[in-house]
Formats: structure tokens, C-alpha cells, sequence
């Protein structure tokens, strides 16, 4: 097994050429999906002697099962499910996994229901009050038990001082199934990436109430995920896969032009299959929250950033656990340090990055401050993790609310 | 006997599996109901084992169903807890993921998931037919001719005739390669 190079030049000295040429990469029908699918399908990995074949997913627990078994390479995954099959948590036994860069920041959203916005549920201290007054039991949906989606709406409903595993109701329900089950009454409400949320409102029955960027500004979303076992046997091939995909995202946001023909490709049938006035809008940033407000945002869905959104910091990998540790499916303190450490490849993303003139800090940790003021960057997880009002620690406590 | 709960959301051809495993002997449940009332009926049904299409949708759901259940007495767990990862990989392949109450002994999972792969993998055989294949490395030479001749039709830049290519291409929901084709039959015919 071939160990991974200490420094870049380590492998400009030697062949770096890639070890393995075909390249199964699943991706899931979502507009954060755009950077694979660009890579693959304009020619971004043919000039490092990769063929990258697209395998689009019905379900996160698919993909995973996919990773885990070979079937699969590499894949768009949530930050969450990586970490959760590294820790073994869910369906499957612990596998060791690798995160080999952040495929994008931002862009999924919380939406409520036309009904709730007939009882006049518009804003986070209507829902608060409805939640703790009203004797009907709201039922969320997110897609994943561990994935970015159930922690961005449990870290949000928790903020507005609701207890998202004892006050509501959280079912699993995939993406493009969202807008049905609202529309006919079965949710309230819904975490997800888009196109779904755009397509909630642009069909007029629901309404966005809040944007995961206001939850936190630049937050981590989708990385590029594989198993450790494939980044020691592959680091030429997974260096080179990483350097393709930063060449696309790079390319993506290069001008306005490039972000809407990027729309265009994802709207086909063998990406997202849906409408082009889903995904265009909201990858420009042109957001409209079915109220009557629109707006520019500023911290709308990213892929590149100049790199920023690209390096796979500590902190990033780290805040996942302290969440999975807030909500009760971890019931210890894992080795936050160690266990980042070991899934972010920070190093080979370094090198990719230097190949392909993307900079990339020396930090392995940054800073940001979430929508309930507190600040996170990675120094103290355990303490992080313990210092919320709202959590699922103790044993006794329900492990997830079910229906 | 074992109770099977078979999940029926995708386009195979369920019926005839149910059917087998009848014959096979087991009690097997359809469920072709709502994904979001998957873990209720779980509940109310209380199968040994559930079968569901690897390629389903409510795979997520289950999954959620089994972090429910893993402080129960018999907890749910997807078979791959029990068994090695040959028969997992093999059953993944095949298109047949199974979830088993805790308890129930590998050797008894064995003849479900016989029956269940071999009617499932007639299907899977079927779609690696149409699975695109390996794209050619002689793609890469297409694209430079194409680049080239599009930098001499354009007078522009190496960077720029990749942007202006790509750009068609994804406008049209194509791959580079297709374009890359496009311009070098139009500039054979303009000859």
C-alpha cells in the first residue's frame, strides 16, 4: 500500500501519474451537485488521465453503501454522513472515511407551509410561540439522520428556543419528495438543498423563513467524500480528482455567464430533472422567500470562493461531531482532534490546490459566529458541544423524535 | 416463520418476488404506502426482515428507523451487521438492501436473500447495458483538434476557446466532447 507523500515534491520527484484512470463518482440530484458534474462532463479530468463517470443516487444511505463497498469511488457527500460511517453511527458498521475537499458552502434553507403562514407563522417568534401554545404537534422534515440538513434545522428551531427532539416532530423524507408532502399537509416545514426549496416556492405552497447561510455565514455543506482505504491506495488518482474539481469550481464562478450555462447543464435530465427557474435564481444568489421579499444575498451557494470554500479545515469536520454529540448519537466525546485529522486530507488537498495555483491558507482551524451568537473555531469541542441550553445528552433522553 | 416486510417504491418488478418468497414459505407484507409512514408501519407490522431496492428513495427513511430502534430490545439493523462484507457487496450489486431484527440468525436471512438477489439481478443486468460506458482517452485528443481549430475560427486564446466551448455545451446540456465533435465536423464541411 502505498504511503501518502510528506511533501509536494515528494510526488513531483516521482511518477504522479494517477494509479487508477476510471473514476465512479456518485453525485445526488441537487444543485450543490454542480462542480462534479462539471468536472466530468467539460473535460476538467481528461488533461490528468482521468475518465470520471457520473452515478446519480436515489438515497444518501445508497451512496454510502456504495462508498463503503468499492462501488463508488469518490462522491458529493453531506459533511455529516462522512463523519457519521468514520464514527459508526447508522446502517452501516465504522468504515475509516476520507473527506477530500468542501464542494460547496451555503444555499439550503428552512420552509414552512402555506398553512402556517395563513395562521400568521411568519417569522422564528411566531413558529416559538405556535410550538409552545398551540396543541397541534408540527412535523419537520429533513433528509438525512446525520446528515447537514437534520443539524442545520435542529441547530436553527433549537436557537429560536424550540426543542427540535422534544417540541416537534422530525421525519426523514428525500429531497424531491419535499414539496409533495407539504403540499398535501403530511410537514409542516423542511430542511433541504435546493432545488427544492425554490421549487416550494416557486409553486407557491410554502414559503423560505430562514436561508442556512443566516444559520451560519459560509457554513460547510457537501464535501468530496471516500473511503480512507481509497486515498492510501490512490493518492496520485485522488490528488488528481481533487485538482479537476477545483478547476471546475473555479470555472463555475469564473462569470455570471458560467453560473447560468452551469444551471442550464444541471436542469437536464440525467442531473436534476427539474425546471431551470428552480436552480438558476438561487445559484446567482437571487433569492425571493414566496413573502413578497427578495433579495441579493451575499453568502448565497458557493463552490469555490478562490479556495476559501474548497480546504477541508479541522474545524469544519469537528463541529459535525460536537453537533451528533449535542443530539445524543454519540453518547461520549469522541477524539474530536484526532479523528479530523484523520478524515480531512488536509495535505493532499494542499498539494492538489498548489498544482492548479488555488490558495490555500496555512491555518487548519477557522473562526465563525452562528446565529445563536455563539462562536466556533474548533479550540475546545468537547466544551463546545456541552454548551448548549437546548441538547439530547443524557441517556435518558429520547434519541431522535419519531412519529 | 419469518415475516417479511417488502418495500415496494421503485419500478422493479416486486410482484413476482413476493410471490417467490411465498412460495419459499415466509408471511411477506407489501408495502407500496407513503415513504413518510414508513417507520409507523414498522411499528405496526413488526417484521423479522424488510427488503427494500437499493436504488429506493426510503432508504434514508429506514435509516432513520434504525437509529429509533437501536435503543430497543431488538433493534433494527441493516444484515451487514452480521454477515461478511462479501455478501454484502454481492447483495448491494445485485440491488437488494435488507434490514433484520436483532435476533434473527444469519442462516435464516440466508434463502431470503437468495430468492430476492436472484430476481433482482435479471434487472441489474439490464441497466449495466444501459450504463454509459467508459468515455475513450482519444475524447482528449478530439478537444484539443476542436480548441484548436475554434482558435484559429476565433482568433482568441487557448483559455478562451476552452471558456467558449464549455459555455455551449453546458447551455445545451452537453458534454464538451460533444461539442468538440460539433466543431470539427462544421469545420470539415466549411473546409
Amino acid at each position: 500500500m502505498n504511503e501518502l507523500p510528506v511533501s509536494p515534491l515528494a510526488w513531483v520527484n516521482g511518477s504522479d501519474a494517477p494509479e487508477k484512470t476510471a473514476i465512479n463518482l456518485g453525485f445526488m440530484a441537487l444543485s450543490d451537485c454542480a462542480s462534479v458534474v462539471v468536472a466530468a462532463t467539460q473535460g476538467f479530468a481528461q488533461p490528468y488521465g482521468l475518465t470520471l463517470n457520473l452515478k446519480r443516487q436515489a438515497s444518501w444511505a445508497n451512496l454510502r453503501d456504495k462508498l463503503v463497498s468499492g462501488e463508488l469511488d469518490a462522491a458529493h457527500s453531506l459533511y455529516g454522513l462522512i463523519y457519521a460511517v468514520h464514527l459508526g453511527i447508522g446502517g452501516v458498521n465504522a468504515n475509516d472515511m476520507a473527506v477530500l475537499m468542501g464542494l460547496n458552502q451555503n444555499g439550503q434553507s428552512i420552509n414552512l407551509s402555506r398553512e402556517l403562514q395563513a395562521l400568521n407563522v411568519t417569522s422564528p417568534e411566531a413558529l416559538d410561540r405556535h410550538v409552545h401554545q398551540s396543541r397541534a404537534r408540527l412535523t419537520f422534515a429533513q433528509t438525512f439522520p446525520t446528515g447537514t440538513h437534520a443539524m442545520w434545522l435542529y441547530y436553527w428551531l433549537a436557537a429560536q428556543g424550540i426543542h427540535p427532539l422534544q417540541d416537534v416532530d422530525s421525519v426523514v423524507v428525500p429531497p424531491p419528495q419535499m414539496v409533495a408532502h407539504l403540499q398535501a399537509g403530511r410537514i409542516d416545514g423542511f430542511c433541504v438543498g435546493e432545488p427544492w426549496s425554490a421549487s416550494a416556492v416557486n409553486q407557491n405552497l410554502g414559503f423560505t423563513l430562514a436561508t442556512s447561510q443566516a444559520i451560519w455565514p459560509d457554513h460547510p455543506e457537501k464535501v468530496l467524500g471516500c473511503t480512507r482505504a481509497f486515498v492510501e491506495q490512490y493518492p496520485n488518482t485522488a490528488r488528481a480528482l481533487v485538482m479537476a474539481i477545483l478547476e471546475a469550481s473555479r470555472f463555475i464562478e469564473q462569470s455570471r455567464e458560467n453560473r447560468q450555462s452551469t444551471a442550464q447543464l444541471l436542469s437536464a435530465r440525467e442531473y436534476l430533472d427539474a425546471p431551470l427557474d428552480c436552480i438558476e435564481p438561487r445559484l446567482l444568489g437571487e433569492y425571493a422567500d414566496g413573502l413578497g421579499n427578495r433579495w441579493q444575498d451575499p453568502h448565497a451557494l458557493r463552490f469555490h470562493n478562490e479556495g476559501a470554500v474548497n480546504l477541508p479545515y479541522l474545524s469544519d469536520g469537528m463541529w459535525f461531531m460536537t453537533q451528533f454529540r449535542r443530539w445524543g448519537l454519540l453518547r461520549e466525546d469522541p477524539d474530536y482532534l484526532g479523528i479530523a485529522r484523520q478524515v480531512q486530507q488536509l495535505e493532499l488537498y494542499r498539494q492538489a490546490a498548489t498544482a492548479v495555483g488555488v490558495a490555500s491558507p496555512d491555518q487548519d482551524m477557522r473562526s465563525s459566529q452562528l446565529i445563536d451568537g455563539k462562536r466556533w473555531d474548533g479550540s475546545d469541542p468537547a466544551a463546545y458541544a456541552r454548551s448548549f441550553q437546548l441538547h439530547a445528552m443524557s441517556d435518558s433522553s429520547p434519541l431522535l423524535a419519531s412519529r | 416463520m419469518l415475516r417479511i416486510l417488502l418495500i415496494n417504491d421503485t419500478a422493479k418488478k416486486v410482484g413476482r418476488l413476493k410471490a417467490a418468497l411465498m412460495e419459499a414459505g415466509f408471511e411477506v407484507i407489501d408495502e407500496s404506502g407513503l415513504t413518510i409512514d414508513l417507520p409507523t408501519r414498522v411499528e405496526t407490522v413488526r417484521p423479522d426482515v424488510i427488503l427494500i431496492d437499493t436504488e429506493s428513495p426510503s432508504r434514508d427513511v429506514m435509516e432513520q428507523v434504525v437509529l429509533v430502534s437501536r435503543d430497543q430490545p431488538r433493534p433494527i439493523v441493516m444484515f451487514t451487521d452480521e454477515h461478511d462484507p462479501d455478501v454484502m457487496r454481492h447483495a448491494i450489486k445485485s440491488g437488494v438492501s435488507a434490514y433484520i431484527v436483532e435476533g434473527i440468525q444469519a442462516q435464516r436471512l440466508q434463502p431470503i436473500l437468495d430468492v430476492a438477489m436472484a430476481r433482482f439481478e435479471s434487472d441489474q443486468a439490464l441497466r449495466a447495458q444501459l450504463q454509459a460506458r467508459d468515455q475513450q482517452l482519444a475524447e482528449r485528443k478530439r478537444i484539443e483538434l476542436a480548441k484548436g481549430l475554434l482558435m484559429k475560427m476565433k482568433d482568441c486564446n487557448e483559455e478562451q476557446a476552452y471558456t467558449l466551448m464549455r459555455r455551449q455545451a453546458m447551455s445545451r446540456q452537453q458534454k464538451l466532447i460533444q461539442v468538440a465533435e460539433q466543431i470539427i465536423a462544421m469545420s470539415e464541411l466549411l473546409g
